[in-house]
């Protein structure tokens, strides 16, 4: 049976000179593709009746292009530059939205950490009201990256801490702990993604290829401490409020049905800039620098603080640290 | 001392217009310090990239090197805005939150404390404090059991007093308060408390402790947090 079908296919390189390149699937089919394109453009442009303006053609045909692109983290300079001119472009036609997108990459000798003061944190909210705005976080959904707990005095006790309180605070009795992702050393979420859109990039920086994330979520059920965040329905972020500022890596618009989590900030941190929770926090109970800095204050937060991460147990080396006064 | 410009001369380089529309009606920078002040060009390319991009943040701060701290790893206290709009900003996409640096001695033009506490005129002693300073709550000094003339010197309101007869500024209030709170000093000298401006690299800018703290009602108001998250994580049932 088997040797019947063998039989029936063609042995390669018999038919013709296309099978005998070393030609790789998606190359083919960008072949194929921008013969779409240019005969689609050649037939409109011949036949103006049908109803496809300039302007929608150029979408079609950047969108194809983007369709067809490689992974981020395998594109050469020039490859990035030009996806990114496209994205632009894009959110210009589509969206009417004026955005730079960043491709700034790692800093050498640095790796970032970062330290929460639960004496200090009142439990204000302050730091996800700015996470959304900064890193244009769906409203309709009202994605948060950001938790706070509302933890009873005495315990680091998860089963007694509250994120959803919404009244005066801070609450007598009551300590306040924020989570978000913690760029592990050693991430969970990076090592089942199925498809390699997600890695840790050398300043520590858990970051995901938007485009080449599928929507399996196998990274959300790695993930420990409830880090990341799925887009069900395409994120809606009102143009006037659309953070112009972004980073292919970090707060670029996001489609429907992938995956998107905290970045420090990337756009931000890699200009030596504070994330935005760091600096909209009105408590001063987060610290964020560079771990290779021996005068940074994380460092000293480190040397000079009792300082605990969540699950050590799970080896998973959080660069997120909590400390006390 | 060395008196340092943060962010003044990036922004005059980038956007010229931005800091000459700042300094309208208002005397040449270099007048509003004593004389001998070394004016320094920045030398932070965060503050410049920041400036450029971000118009009105850190336009106006100026830093001072930290008195009594030498010898640790280094840092500067932002110690006052020159700008009419006192105050430091930062834009989060649409909405601006803002970190003001309130100002201090220099800028008290409108009233200075010795119009009126010079002298014999008004002296500390007097108690019209709820009558002219109604906006001060004195809780501070209630609990710890000290009156006006604790902190602040007879002969001149707009100087603090330390505990050894010398006096400071207002823009050192971090010498006044380390006194008692020397804990919270030393992390504030480290970087473990407060906030720092300008990002995390380049220069290290921190504000001082009465940006952050009303010194007569110094700990953190109550207030209503920003809106919960509507997706909750599963909590186990039984606590």
């Amino acid at each position: 049976m088997t040797d019947g079908r063998a039989g029936d296919l063609p042995e390669r390189g018999d038919d013709g000179s296309l099978l005998q390149k070393p030609v790789d699937r998606r190359v083919a089919l960008g072949m194929l593709l921008g013969g779409a394109v240019v005969g689609a453009q050649a037939l409109s442009a011949c036949s103006p009746l049908n109803g496809e303006t300039p302007e929608e053609r150029e979408v079609r045909v950047l969108a194809w292009q983007e369709y067809i692109k490689g992974n981020y983290r395998f594109m050469t300079e020039e490859e990035r530059a030009e996806t990114i001119a496209r994205l632009e472009e894009l959110a210009t036609l589509k969206r009417r939205e004026d955005v730079t997108i960043q491709s700034t990459g790692a800093q050498p000798g640095v790796v970032f950490g970062y330290a929460f003061n639960i004496s200090k944190c009142q439990g204000f909210r302050s730091c996800v009201e700015a996470c959304i705005n900064e890193n244009n976080l769906d409203r309709r959904a009202e994605t948060q990256y950001i938790r706070i707990f509302e933890m009873t005095e005495g315990e680091v006790n998860f089963d007694l801490g509250d994120a959803t309180f919404q009244h005066e605070v801070p609450a007598e009795g009551h300590f306040y702990l924020g989570t978000q992702c913690f760029q592990c050393a050693n991430p969970p979420c990076t090592r089942v993604c199925p498809v390699g859109a997600t890695w840790q990039e050398p300043d520590g920086i858990v970051v995901i290829d938007y485009d080449w994330c599928i929507g399996c979520r196998y990274c959300m059920a790695a993930c420990p401490y409830w880090a990341r965040r799925f887009n069900w329905s395409a994120p809606e972020v009102p143009a006037e409020e659309v953070n112009s500022n972004q980073h292919y890596l970090g707060n670029r618009a996001r489609k429907k049905g992938v995956v998107e989590k905290c970045t420090f900030c990337i756009h931000r941190s890699r200009q030596g800039r504070l994330p935005a929770c760091v600096e909209a926090c009105p408590t001063g109970a987060r610290v964020f620098g560079n771990l290779l800095d021996p005068d940074s204050e994380i460092r000293w937060v480190l040397e000079h603080k009792h300082v605990f991460r969540l699950k050590e147990d799970l080896k998973t080396e959080p660069r997120f640290w909590y400390f006390t006064d | 001392m060395k008196r340092t410009w943060v962010g003044v001369a990036a922004a005059s380089l980038v956007i010229p217009g931005l800091t000459a529309g700042c300094r309208q009606g208002q005397p040449e920078r270099s007048e509003q310090f004593p004389a001998g002040t070394v004016a320094v060009a920045i030398d932070s390319a965060t503050a410049a990239r920041n400036a450029a991009r971000e118009p009105g943040a850190l336009a106006t701060v100026v830093a001072d090197t930290a008195v009594g701290w030498s010898g640790q790893r280094p840092f500067e206290v932002a110690s006052r805005t020159g700008g009419p709009e006192a105050g430091h900003s930062r834009l989060f996409g649409t909405i601006t939150l803002p970190i003001v640096l309130r100002t201090r001695s220099p800028a008290l033009t409108q009233y200075p404390c010795t119009s009126c506490h010079a002298g014999s005129r008004v002296t500390m002693a007097a108690r019209r404090m709820p009558d002219v300073h109604h906006d001060i709550q004195p809780v501070h000094p209630d609990t710890s059991g000290a009156v006006c003339a604790t902190c602040h010197a007879p002969e001149d309101a707009s100087l603090l007093v330390l505990l050894e007869g010398k006096r400071a500024p207002m823009d050192q209030s971090y010498r006044l308060c380390a006194q008692c709170h020397f804990v919270q000093a030393n992390a504030w000298a480290g970087g473990g408390h407060g906030k720092r401006l300008d990002g995390w690299q380049g220069r290290r800018v921190v504000m001082a402790c009465t940006d952050c703290h009303d010194p007569h009602h110094p700990a953190a108001q109550s207030r209503i947090p920003f809106r919960a998250p509507v997706i909750e994580r599963i909590r186990s049932e039984t606590p």
